[in-house]
């Protein structure tokens, strides 16, 4: 039972000139229960800057956002939250696994749980063999696979997830949505994924929040009229869905070309 | 028909795996290359090739200047058989090791707060600059009358020349701190001392081996000069002692064997030390030739 409740969030960051730029702009929703929340908007219009906010990297200038409901309060009182970030960040000085024992032993998790976690999560992501390697050794789209198994080797109750499968092939891409969706269902996650892929935000979301570009602003909040078991690209009411979520998009940089 | 096809295929067998056995037997070469012998002889070639030159020498300058290279070698090995050398360089070695350590853990901490606090930046850049243009003769002279000749005076004179060298290797080193990978250990909640041991001094790795490299050379050369004002042992005092009576083969066997002990230390110990804590990083081997 957790969800994320934002608020009037308000961000400004500081130009190289000393000046204000503001990010997000009375950002206002509520993220869906056990479910996930898509982010789609244009690079740059202040997703990523919104997820750290959420994680509490960043602060808000104004506004608050607040987990609703965790039940699994960790040490800091925060819901246990997991974050898959954009880029991979790895510690290139620990192995695959290292790097996510590194998480299991940040976010408390007993020790006697994690040799089964970590081999569920990097078969999950096809990484079990690589287990001993060291992050430089390994391609762009592996080590987005390793963030991407640590983010979930938590098992959080939120989940933040920044482009997750923006490096990986076609195939790959396809297969860990479909186990995202069905952990995310399993273990009843609340998921907050930022996308830039309009079908993956069709696919995966079960709702659909659109931001217009700087400041970010929400345009419309869509929510999807199939449930996650029945989304089949090639299905005429996915297509259609998808078409909606285009249309808007569209609008969206169109009024933005006049604009500026 | 079918049987054509097949020995077709069996040669098209055949070829795929000549090519592959070429292609790994050219990745053995390649790598056989680059292998430990041939480095071995390109280094043992440059040692031979010095040691020529000095014996070239010998024909245009007195014995007395320039001694035959045979020569210098048996006062080294006497130096080395009669004990002599493990006394004198014991004590020298001494004075780089503790002067050298009390350096490193008051210049590490100052050196990450510096990168970490702009207040401290800015208040101890001034002493730490002007140290480091401070020639360590000086302060081999200033620790020799503050302190007379003890030991103390020893370790001081070492401590405080290399001290700015290495906060300033460790002051870069913390401003170019990935701060991604804090933000990303603070995400999953790692404890100070994880962020500290897990996550920052991983990072400062390289800037500290180099910084150890520079320090100890320097740290040589300081405790040669303090020792040779009037301690009555180490290495610098040998030294002296073969410029009083005249011996520059006395005074090049103790250079000689002073080297040594330097490369031993500087590729066996601190080159161990490197390759056990880098193992992560990929070799630059490829690109460097
Ligand atoms: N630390 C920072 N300091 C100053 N400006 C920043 C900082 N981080 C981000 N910005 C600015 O804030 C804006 C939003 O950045 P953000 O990374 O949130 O975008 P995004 O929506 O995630 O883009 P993308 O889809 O390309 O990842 C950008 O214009 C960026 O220049
Ligand atoms: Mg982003």
């Amino acid at each position: 039972m957790a969800y994320v409740h934002i608020e009037n969030a308000v961000k400004y960051f500081t130009r190289e000139d000393g000046s204000d730029m503001l990010v997000l702009d009375k950002v206002s929703f509520d993220t869906k229960e056990f479910g996930i929340t898509c982010l789609l908007g244009p690079s740059g219009c202040g997703k990523s800057t919104l997820l750290n906010a959420i994680s509490g990297l960043e602060r808000l200038d104004q506004g608050k956002i607040e987990v609703v409901g965790g039940a699994n309060g960790t040490a800091h009182g925060a819901a246990l939250l997991g974050y898959v970030f954009q880029d991979a960040r790895l510690l290139s000085w620990k192995s695959v696994e290292q790097n996510l024992t590194f998480a299991l032993k940040g976010m408390a998790i007993p020790p006697a749980e994690w040799p089964e976690r970590l081999d569920k999560y990097l078969s999950l992501v096809g990484l079990a063999e690589f287990r001993h390697q060291y992050p430089l050794y390994l391609s762009g789209g592996m080590r987005q696979r390793v963030g991407l198994a640590r983010g979930l080797v938590i098992e959080p109750e939120v989940l933040l997830m920044d482009e997750p499968f923006s490096k990986l092939d076609q195939l790959t891409a396809r297969r860990l949505r479909e186990e995202s969706l069905a952990i995310c269902a399993r273990l009843k996650q609340t998921t907050v994924m930022v996308t830039h892929d309009v079908e993956e935000a069709a696919y995966m979301g079960d709702r659909i929040v659109i931001l217009r570009a700087r400041p970010a602003r929400i345009v419309e909040i869509f929510e999807n009229p199939l449930p996650a078991g029945e989304r089949d690209v090639d299905d005429a009411q996915f297509i259609q869905f998808k078409k909606r979520l285009l249309n808007t998009v569209l609008k969206l940089m169109e009024t933005d070309e006049v604009l500026s | 028909m079918a049987a054509k096809e097949k020995t077709l295929a069996l040669g098209a067998d055949a070829a795929a795996l000549a090519a592959e056995t070429a292609i790994a037997a050219g990745r053995a070469g390649r790598r056989k290359e680059r292998g430990a012998a041939w480095i071995f002889l390109l280094r043992g070639g440059s040692i031979v090739a010095m040691i020529a030159v000095w014996w070239l020498l010998t024909f245009f300058f007195p014995p007395s200047l320039i001694p035959l290279p045979s020569a210098t070698f048996s006062e080294v090995i006497s130096i080395v058989s009669s004990g002599q050398l493990f006394a004198e360089m014991g004590a020298t070695l001494r004075r780089v090791g503790v002067g050298f350590g009390i350096a490193m853990i008051v210049a590490i901490p100052l050196g990450i707060l510096m990168g970490t606090m702009k207040n401290l930046e800015s208040f101890f850049e001034p002493p730490v600059i002007l140290g480091l243009t401070m020639p360590g003769l000086v302060w081999a002279v200033m620790a020799i009358m503050f302190f007379g000749l003890s030991e103390t005076s020893a370790y001081v004179a070492v401590a405080v020349s290399i001290m700015p060298m290495l906060a300033i290797s460790l002051w870069q080193g913390t401003k170019s701190i990935d701060k991604d990978l804090i933000d990303m250990s603070t995400a999953f909640h790692a404890s100070p001392w994880s962020k500290i041991v897990d996550v920052i001094l991983p990072q400062l790795i390289s800037h500290i081996l180099a910084a150890i490299r520079y320090g100890l050379g320097l740290a040589w050369k300081v405790v040669v000069v303090v020792e040779m004002f009037g301690f009555s042992n180490g290495v610098g005092y040998q030294v002296v002692r073969g410029f009083n009576v005249f011996s520059m083969k006395q005074v090049l066997a103790w250079a000689i064997t002073f080297l040594i002990v330097m490369i031993v230390v500087e590729f066996g110990a601190i080159g161990w030390l490197e390759a056990k804590v880098t193992r992560w990083r990929p070799r630059m081997e490829a690109w460097r030739r």
